[in-house]
């Protein structure tokens, strides 16, 4: 799948710059899935809070 | 096409240190048919730049553009213009492209954000690999269309050596042994006379450098 394959090549790229990969994921449902796209934005807001926020949060204006 | 590759971050970094404008030039012909120089990859490496600058606190303007070909000067006629606002250009053409757009802005740093790695073809998507070194004297009428200058690593033009182990190279198990590939194409075409051929030794004095080609209906009239 050409989208997996780029949503990992993009981990790596924000991996290269110092930012945790683990800020992006890509998650297969359809739309009638609504328990695992509940559970898919748990995921990331749990990631979110471990994580605290982006390193480039606050340090220049120069936006990214 | 010609192949290429990106450079480390942290190379193109280092080479952008103490600038504060960068243009990220891109060229949309073979570079960016192998994922490497195109618009999106001007996209991608500009982002990742703008964020990189950013985390560590640097104020860089990091900006975009893509021209059709790096290596024709009037495809630069769009941009020539915008290059004297910036302190470095960030050419993600191949190593012919990034020395056009250094003669042609020569008071500015023009850099080189990709590695020039060979001239290819597609496997698949996302894989190339080498078939020619532009030997300027080519055999493939003789080698069934098959270059041993670039799939052999000894470049052999009378194969294959005693180091052919069924149908691989010794140099690696992976690697096609390209005199069997030659035999095999030829043996299919029910031109194995071909192989039996000596080819003399390659001409090298054809390769010279640098090469420069006049198309004859552009030469000079003789007297």
């Amino acid at each position: 799948m050409r989208a997996k394959r780029w949503v990992r090549f993009t981990k790596k790229l924000l991996k290269e710059i110092g930012i945790e990969p683990e800020r992006l994921e890509m998650f297969n449902m359809s739309s009638s899935m609504a328990p695992a796209f509940a559970e898919a934005v748990r995921e990331m807001t749990r990631r979110a809070e471990e994580l605290g926020p982006s390193p480039l949060k606050g340090k220049t204006k120069n936006a990214a | 096409m010609i192949v290429g590759h990106r450079k480390p971050l942290e190379e193109i970094k280092s080479y952008l240190d103490g600038c504060e404008r960068v243009l990220v030039l891109g060229c949309g012909t073979c570079v960016a048919v192998c994922m490497a120089g195109g618009e999106k990859e001007v996209q991608l490496l500009a982002s990742q730049l703008r964020m990189a600058f950013k985390e560590e606190g640097k104020e860089v303007l990091v900006e975009e553009e893509t021209i059709q070909r790096q290596c024709d000067r009037e495809y630069f006629d769009t941009i020539k213009n915008k290059v004297e606002h910036y302190d470095a250009v960030l050419s993600l053409a191949c190593g012919a492209g990034v020395q056009m757009a250094a003669e042609l802005f020569p008071k500015r740093v023009v850099l080189p954000g990709l590695n020039t790695t060979f001239i290819g073809v597609a496997e698949k998507e996302g894989v190339w690999s080498e078939k020619c070194r532009a030997c300027a004297s080519c055999l493939l009428a003789e080698t069934g269309g098959i270059c041993p200058i670039t799939i052999c690593p000894k470049g052999l033009v009378n194969g294959p050596c005693g180091g052919t182990n069924h149908g691989k190279c010794e140099v690696s198990k992976e690697k096609d042994c390209a005199w069997t590939l030659i035999y095999r194409r030829l043996e299919g075409q029910g031109r194995l006379d071909k192989i039996r051929e000596i080819q003399p030794a390659k001409n090298y004095k054809a390769q010279t450098t640098p090469a420069t080609i006049v198309h004859a209906a552009y030469m000079e009239e003789e007297a």
